[in-house]
């Protein structure tokens, strides 16, 4: 079986425009979470969220894209994904053998949500239309990194970019590319803090994952995008060596489209065949970095699949989203950044807000940024609406 | 070890097929709205699932195809959940509920957004209702393509059924937009003897296999 590799990593968040501030932020357990002020919906002043701090213009000059007319959720993953692709000494000759598998939940449904009543008014075509489509913010990308061979986007919802490693990794796996830039990108939207907000999932606080007194999401936006790399073709060119992707497990937890069975039995075998790809015993994971959504099922079936999967004892795990905000289709992505950060740093990430564990299980994450010189293994989880369950472990290389 | 084809269902228009043979017909002044035709065929077959009357109308088709396909098959009396797979393909996503969402967030005084359509604003909730009926906890994947194209769907599932991520896998088309629907399922397995009827999981048999039976 062929190796893959990790060998650049991009993000952009609540934590900050690129990978350097977010490390910056996290060492400081400062929350990027916030007043939304970029959305213009009715829930402003309601509820926080993990906005990135940046306004669609502030973003186009980052990209020094001033009028490309770009979606919010393009210009992030635009940045993320350029990051990545210079994070690994990659330029403009290569993209031989090379794909891009890009994430999206919402696409360019904040620019509709702009424009969309002027256009019924109007009755001509405007350009955002062709923008509205999830696969957009992917195309503009490919062209830009200038990737050609293989390009898709998936749609998972809040496990879609975790999948789109896994999709990455195989294709290198099985011999199709040598080459992916994998993850994902969401913007907020009207459209899913509304959807959010009608299922009472969202916490109008910052949440606390684990907590007994947990109460909902804090939903977040960003872009995060790792570079993976066949074994042969990172050694060939001597590319930096971040991570390998050990392993990974996709199952569905076949119970219900909203809520997690109550032993988060997906979330279980998804974890187990993960560690079981990888040829690891569950006592070499070093650290877990949790789902933890902060509502009142995920966090305690959660818990429960933890339980199961290391009887003996839970490795130390959190969950960063009190950090970052739930960026649906971006937070596998994040994530998985963030797990292949602690791997490199040797830093564990703590769960913010939290205090008092969950009767059931109780279960205490780790509560403050602790150094572990010796962090060998990270597994990362995500489950999603329609049963979708997926882990990703990171090793060093 | 072998892979064939072991079964397929097809819902067309207003026909149900089972492996090529027609089984339902609803009249024509029954068939004229999507749900309604899927609940004609939900009677007719006498299942029982009362969820399946909230469900949105792609969620209904694809329930509807794999039910009629799976308890047949007898796969979950010779695998365990976890080695059944489900990868499906369609072109219009979930565009019919997304339009609906769309709607009840548009008007500022008529703005009462619904869990019960938010929900279903992604095709793979549809294989998470196959997945719940069936209670099948193998891996899944919702590909959106132009068309239905064997060519890319056969191979991603030869790989997953070769690497044993599953032992069998339920495939196939899935698709309900704004100028019609379509569903065609089939079942590929593992198997270590010859089938009863193989049909090789190839190419050019998927494409003979969704060509028959022809529209009447």
């Amino acid at each position: 079986m062929i190796n893959v590799y990790v060998t650049g990593i991009g993000m952009i968040s609540a934590l900050g425009p690129d990978v350097a501030t977010a490390l910056n932020t996290l060492q400081q357990s400062r929350s990027g979470l916030g007043p939304i002020h970029h959305v213009t919906t009715r829930l402003q002043g309601r509820y926080v969220a993990g906005e990135v701090s940046f306004s669609d213009n502030e973003l186009a000059m980052l990209a020094a894209l001033p009028d490309a007319e770009l979606t919010r959720t393009t210009l992030l993953g635009y940045l993320a994904a350029r990051e990545a692709w210079q994070h690994a000494g990659l330029g403009p000759a290569d993209t031989a053998r090379t794909g891009l598998i890009s994430a999206s939940t919402v696409g360019g449904t904040g620019h509709a949500e702009h424009f969309y009543q002027d256009f019924l008014e109007a009755r001509v075509t405007p350009a955002f239309i062709d923008t509205y489509d999830n696969a957009d913010s992917t195309e503009f990308i490919s062209r830009r990194l200038g990737i050609r061979d293989l390009v898709t986007t998936v749609n998972t919802a809040c496990a879609s970019s975790a999948n789109a490693i896994v999709l990455g990794a195989r294709l290198i796996q099985q011999g199709v590319l040598d080459r992916v830039v994998v993850g994902g990108t969401d913007a907020l939207a009207r459209f899913t803090l509304n959807g959010f907000n009608s299922l009472l999932l969202l916490d109008p606080e910052p949440c606390k994952p684990f907590d007994a007194n947990r109460k909902g999401i804090n939903l977040g936006e960003g872009a995060a995008y790792l570079v993976l790399e066949a074994e042969a073709t990172a050694r060939q060119r001597k590319a930096p060596l971040r991570a390998r992707l050990s392993g990974y497990g996709l199952t569905n937890d076949a119970h219900h489209q909203t809520a997690s069975s109550p032993t988060g039995y997906g979330l279980q075998l998804a974890m187990h065949q993960a560690l079981r790809r990888a040829a690891l015993p569950p006592e070499a994971i070093g650290y877990l970095n949790a789902h933890g959504t902060g509502t009142a099922n995920n966090d305690l079936t959660e818990g429960q699949a933890i339980r199961a999967v290391f009887p003996d004892q839970a490795p130390p795990f959190s969950s960063t989203k009190p950090f970052t905000g739930h960026a649906l289709g971006a937070a596998g992505g994040i994530e998985a950044v963030l797990s292949v950060l602690a791997l490199n740093q040797g830093l564990i990430w703590p769960s913010l807000n939290f205090a008092e564990p969950i009767p059931d299980h109780g279960l205490v994450p780790v509560r403050t940024l602790r150094t572990v010189p010796n962090l060998h293994h990270v597994l990362s989880t995500s489950a999603a609406m329609g049963g979708s369950c997926c882990a990703l472990l990171f090793s060093q290389p | 070890m072998e892979t064939s084809i072991t079964a397929t269902c097809a819902i067309r228009g207003r026909q149900i097929f089972l492996n090529g043979t027609l089984l339902f017909e609803a009249p024509e002044d029954t068939a004229a709205d999507l749900s309604d035709f899927l609940i004609a065929g939900y009677r007719h077959f006498g299942v029982s699932y009362p969820k399946f009357f909230k469900m949105d109308v792609l969620s209904k088709l694809a329930f509807l195809t794999a039910e009629l396909l799976l308890p047949k098959a007898g796969l979950q009396d010779r695998l365990r959940p976890a080695d059944i797979g489900v990868v499906l393909t369609n072109r219009s996503s979930s565009l019919l509920t997304d339009v609906v969402h769309q709607q009840s967030i548009a008007e500022p005084a008529s703005h009462f957004p619904s869990p019960a359509v938010f929900v279903y604003t992604l095709p793979n909730i549809a294989i998470g209702e196959i997945s719940i009926r069936h209670q099948l906890t193998g891996e899944n994947s919702l590909f959106v393509t132009e068309s239905f194209e064997p060519a890319m769907l056969v191979p991603y599932v030869s790989q997953l059924l070769a690497e044993k991520s599953c032992q069998a896998c339920l495939c196939g088309w899935l698709e309900a937009g704004l100028t019609g629907h379509e569903a065609f399922f089939y079942l590929v397995e593992n198997h270590a003897s010859p089938a009863p009827t193989p049909r090789p999981h190839r190419v050019p048999d998927v494409e003979l296999l969704y060509s028959q039976p022809h529209y009447s």
